[in-house]
């Protein structure tokens, strides 16, 4: 038997929560690929983030070893994100592989991710193997599920394996199915190389590392490459597999997926979608690659402490290294000083490198108000694409505004229908279908103003639904539109780090809602502060914090000395961690909390 | 900066009460008279184990406080004293105060006390709304207030404290104002006001937390204190701290210690002391404090050193709740730092504001901003 013909490569898609991270954690327990006293929960999720909240954002490898028929065969596991944000991430791993497993959970059935990932996969040419999972569960309904896998999808689901990733039941079903159904690689050792990078990172040891499925040829420590989009050539100090720690092997052959680290300083040198050969034997043509993320949510990202600007700068490139889908070019704000504009996939995205920022660069930032691309047309009939409010040219000089549009898919069972619709009708959704999908589910297609979208809109329908309903989206080009700037003032004050750009029906709701929740968010001073929403020199809304009346320590006697001094360095580190705008001084989370608002 | 060339001051705690007030979260032990004895005897080991470390030292306070110092049976604080003067080297004339509570203040207990020499006496009378009072967990009569203000009266003791309460909940302008005006009327010298403080881990907090009482409003809080600040102005006091009031002479020596960074040593539990840059702090326990006397181990369980940056913080910290306010000049001298300049926006902006002011040498908060001085001092720092 060809070398080839015992090696597996597959992912394994899922919508978010419905078990594909646990099940990855099983097959790697159940080939002994990590002992189960190892085992820490979800182990692919190598961030803590991805850990705590349950969701896998970075995808991950992991080469099993499984003897099925008495043959030992290579299984190469790529685990993907689930979440919607993270769609570009799944279409890049589908590419590494030939097959994927398509999680569904019996409770819950066919859900919008589920066939969104599931169409990207088909799309990718894979073969796709089902699993129902979660059949332990009281609510299970495993007929139903496979008969709406075959309904909805189109896939036979006779021989679906029935598994609970939680508890180990019939794990090995899935191995074997991998084996049976995923066709091996077909690539020529012989070949030169041809390997494609699906991700790459920065390890501090071995510089920018790429992760490679090799399609052709072979590739080992010594070997010159060359990196076909940025003509760049390098030595390979290092190749191995994830085992799902790196280990080394001293060679990859076609049909492998594994790592090739080459003393490389920057990860831009090892772009995600690249093609690597050899420079004494290359091949002609690199392959297709990967279109550029684009990004769909943007917000500013600016240091709270000033200094910083030149520490936050380096730790976008280095979360660029890692995360290609980041977009990020300087910006200068009259409130916040020197700072990034931003670009993510969604806000969940936004979040987590926000959250990154913080945790892994231990930088305190301050982030506004997210925004979608904007397209402006002056009355000369110039155009601009306004991401930041603060480049929305005056009212006055617009002649045409549009604004970015999504085809969102939302799966409910029907007794939410009701409040979904509702909520999609306010949010200015624009009603084309209505699907059954089963006597309990429908699905409904909407087309919807991505501005709609980007703030609150997945919480809320979740919250609707009782966590029932799920929802997709892809992005559906632009449409007319007629959108106002909104402006915050703080005691007389503009901060434009607080100004949005609204469509103008939602103008007076949301400047109400947003001076409410500053209110809320701004401590007290020692002087009266109004908060006023503007629209073009019109104010719209207004809130008043009254000056603080008490602030004094009672008693200060010999033992009260030291805890009142602390209590007061605390109330001075606090006052640190704000922003100074003019007299009055916002926390950080007057600008996050504006993401939030209920309108 | 401490200095030690001033007279320090000393302190004592007495752990015992008849029973914990809801908003109190000193330390306070109710104990029968076996433990009192086993008190007083490891006072006396603390004190003999001390005394030959500030065979140098001067001291012209000392200061009785608690728990409730009126509670221990007769004959205790005299001993005390008389343990004190031969332990330690006082000035002539020094500042002894005690704090009683009216329910255990008897005529026999202050003879003993004037005896002991004894010049100051603090009492707690807090509010004169027994009703208030009792649902804030402090037991103590109108008659009991009436008895003791009239043995003080009857003998003419001439310098009394009373500590008065603000923002008890339940307690309104009018019942404050009374208190304040009882006081005046029964030749108070000084009067402590104390805005309620809601501390963790006490009674007080807990009912609050379980939304059993509403607290008083910071609105209302500022109105009464601004009532009660004009009150006492009218009748001859001046305010000399946020919290303290007093006639013309009769500012308290051993307070004015705590807040101008002079050194004090304080004995018996959780006692603390400030010792050339150092603060002490002795056990919390009154059961770990006897067996470490018995077994002749210090009292202390933790120090701590003030640090220069922590000085400083302290120095601005207590000086700007006095009306004196920081001399500039001795900050100057002993941070090497020129407030003036170090702070010049957030100066200029307060003076703008009439939150501050300077006069000859010295910052300080305005009259009507003492109530908000911690904004105003976080602003200094």
């Amino acid at each position: 038997m060809e070398r080839q013909d015992k090696i597996r490569n597959f992912c394994i898609v899922a919508h978010i929560d419905h078990g594909k991270s646990t099940l990855a954690d099983r097959l790697m327990e159940y080939t002994g690929t990590v002992a189960k006293r190892d085992m820490e929960e979800q182990l692919l999720d190598s961030m803590d983030i991805e850990r705590e909240r349950g969701i896998t954002i970075k995808l991950t490898p992991a080469t099993m070893k499984y003897e099925y028929n008495g043959e030992e065969y290579t299984l190469n596991l790529i685990d993907t994100p689930g979440h919607v944000d993270f769609s570009y991430e799944v279409s890049r791993s589908l590419h590494a592989c030939e097959g994927a497993i398509l999680v569904v959970d019996a409770s819950q059935g066919v859900q919008a991710q589920t066939l969104a990932n599931v169409y990207l996969a088909l799309d990718a040419n894979l073969e796709i193997i089902p699993v129902v999972n979660k059949v332990d569960l009281p609510s299970a309904d495993i007929a139903g599920t496979k008969k709406e896998i075959e309904d909805i999808i189109g896939i036979p689901c006779d021989e679906a394996c029935e598994i609970s990733a939680k508890t180990g039941l019939n794990i090995q079903s899935v191995l074997d199915a991998v084996v049976k159904y995923v066709p091996s690689p077909k690539g020529k050792t012989d070949a030169p190389l041809k390997a494609l990078i699906f991700d790459s990172y920065y390890d501090s040891y071995k510089g920018a590392v790429s992760m490679v499925r090799i399609f052709d040829g072979e590739v080992k420590v010594g070997d010159e490459i060359l990196f076909m989009q940025t003509n760049k050539s390098f030595t390979v100090t290092e190749v191995g597999v994830y085992k799902p720690q790196a280990v080394e092997t001293g060679k990859l052959s076609a049909g492998d997926v594994g790592y090739i680290a080459a003393s490389i300083k920057t990860v831009s040198d090892t772009k995600v979608g690249d093609t690597i050969t050899l420079k004494n034997n290359p091949i002609d043509k690199a392959l297709d690659g990967y279109k550029e993320a684009t990004s769909v949510v943007f917000c500013g990202i600016f240091p709270l402490d000033g200094d910083k600007y030149q520490e936050l700068n380096d730790a976008l490139e280095k979360l660029k290294l890692n995360d290609a889908s980041i977009h990020f070019q300087k910006e200068t704000s009259l409130a916040l000083g020197h700072g990034f504009r931003c670009g993510f996939l969604g806000l969940l995205h936004m979040e987590i490198i926000t959250e990154r920022l913080e945790r892994e660069f231990n930088l305190d930032i301050i982030t506004t108000a997210p925004s979608v691309e904007y397209k402006i047309w002056d009355k000369k009939g110039k155009e601009y694409d306004v991401t930041n409010p603060t480049e929305m040219p005056p009212i006055a000089n617009i002649d045409k505004m549009e604004e970015p549009v999504v085809k969102m898919e939302i799966i409910t069972p029907k007794d939410y229908l009701g409040g979904i619709m509702d909520l999609c009708a306010d949010r200015r959704g624009m009603y084309h279908d209505m699907q059954y999908i089963d006597a309990n589910r429908t699905k409904l297609i909407y087309t919807m103003p991505l501005n709609e979208i980007v703030y609150d809109f997945f919480d809320k329908i979740k919250s609707i639904s009782k966590g029932y309903a799920s929802m997709d989206y892809e992005l559906a080009g632009y449409q007319e539109s007629e959108l106002v700037k909104l402006d915050i003032l703080l005691n007389g004050e503009i901060c434009d780090a607080l100004s949005i750009i609204v469509h103008k029906d939602k103008a007076y709701p949301r400047g109400r809602a947003l001076c409410e929740r500053l209110k809320t968010v701004i401590p007290r001073h020692l002087f009266e502060i109004p908060i006023q929403a503007v629209i073009g020199g019109k104010v719209i809304a207004r809130e008043t914090i009254s000056a603080m009346r008490k602030d004094v320590l009672a008693k200060c006697y010999g033992g009260d000395v030291t805890r009142k001094r602390k209590l007061l360095e605390k109330q001075k580190e606090g006052k640190k961690r704000m922003r100074r705008l003019g007299s009055v001084e916002l926390p950080s989370e007057a600008f996050v909390t504006i993401l939030k608002l209920d309108d | 900066m401490s200095e030690n060339n001033k007279s320090m001051g000393l302190y004592i705690h007495i752990p015992f009460c008849n029973k914990k007030c809801d908003y109190c979260d000193f330390v306070s032990y109710s104990m029968d008279r076996k433990a009192q004895q086993l008190y007083l005897d490891g006072l006396f080991t603390e004190i003999d184990m001390l005394k030959n470390q500030y065979i140098d030292k001067t001291f012209d306070s000392i200061f009785i406080g608690g728990g409730t110092p009126s509670i221990v049976y007769e004959g205790f604080i005299a001993s005390l004293a008389r343990k004190l003067y031969s332990s330690f080297h006082f000035k002539d004339k020094i500042e002894f105060t005690i704090e009683v509570n009216p329910s255990s203040f008897t005529k026999e207990k202050f003879f003993e006390y004037v005896e002991s020499g004894v010049n100051r006496i603090s009492v707690g009378v807090q509010c004169l709304d027994s009703k208030l009072l009792a649902n804030n967990g402090r037991i103590q009569s109108m008659e009991n207030i009436k008895d003791t203000f009239k043995i003080l009266k009857n003998s003419e003791f001439p310098n009394v404290n009373s500590d008065v309460m603000i923002g008890l909940p339940g307690q309104d302008a009018g019942s404050v104002l009374k208190t304040v005006k009882f006081l005046i009327k029964h030749n108070v010298k000084h009067i402590s006001t104390y805005s309620l403080q809601l501390e963790k881990h006490t009674m007080l907090y807990d009912k609050l937390r379980r939304g059993k009482i509403k607290p008083v409003s910071e609105k209302v809080m500022l109105s009464i204190y601004n009532k009660v600040y004009k009150l006492l102005t009218r009748h001859g006091f001046h305010r000399y701290e946020v919290s303290n009031f007093a006639k013309p002479g009769f500012e308290c020596r051993h307070n004015k210690k705590y807040w101008d960074g002079t050194d004090y040593l304080g004995l018996g539990v959780s006692a603390h002391s400030f010792i050339d840059g150092y603060r002490y702090y002795n056990t919390k326990r009154l059961d770990t404090y006897i067996d470490h006397m018995k077994e002749g181990k210090s009292a202390v369980y933790s120090r701590e050193y003030v640090s220069i940056a922590e000085s400083r913080t302290e120095r601005i910290m207590l000086s700007l709740r006095t009306t004196v306010g920081l001399d500039l000049s001795q900050f100057m001298t002993d941070f090497n730092e020129d407030l003036l300049r170090s702070k010049a926006e957030q100066i200029k902006k307060l003076k703008d504001m009439k939150m501050i002011e300077i006069v000859d040498g010295f910052l300080r908060i305005t009259k009507d901003y003492f109530y908000v001085s911690n904004s105003i001092i976080v602003e200094l720092l």
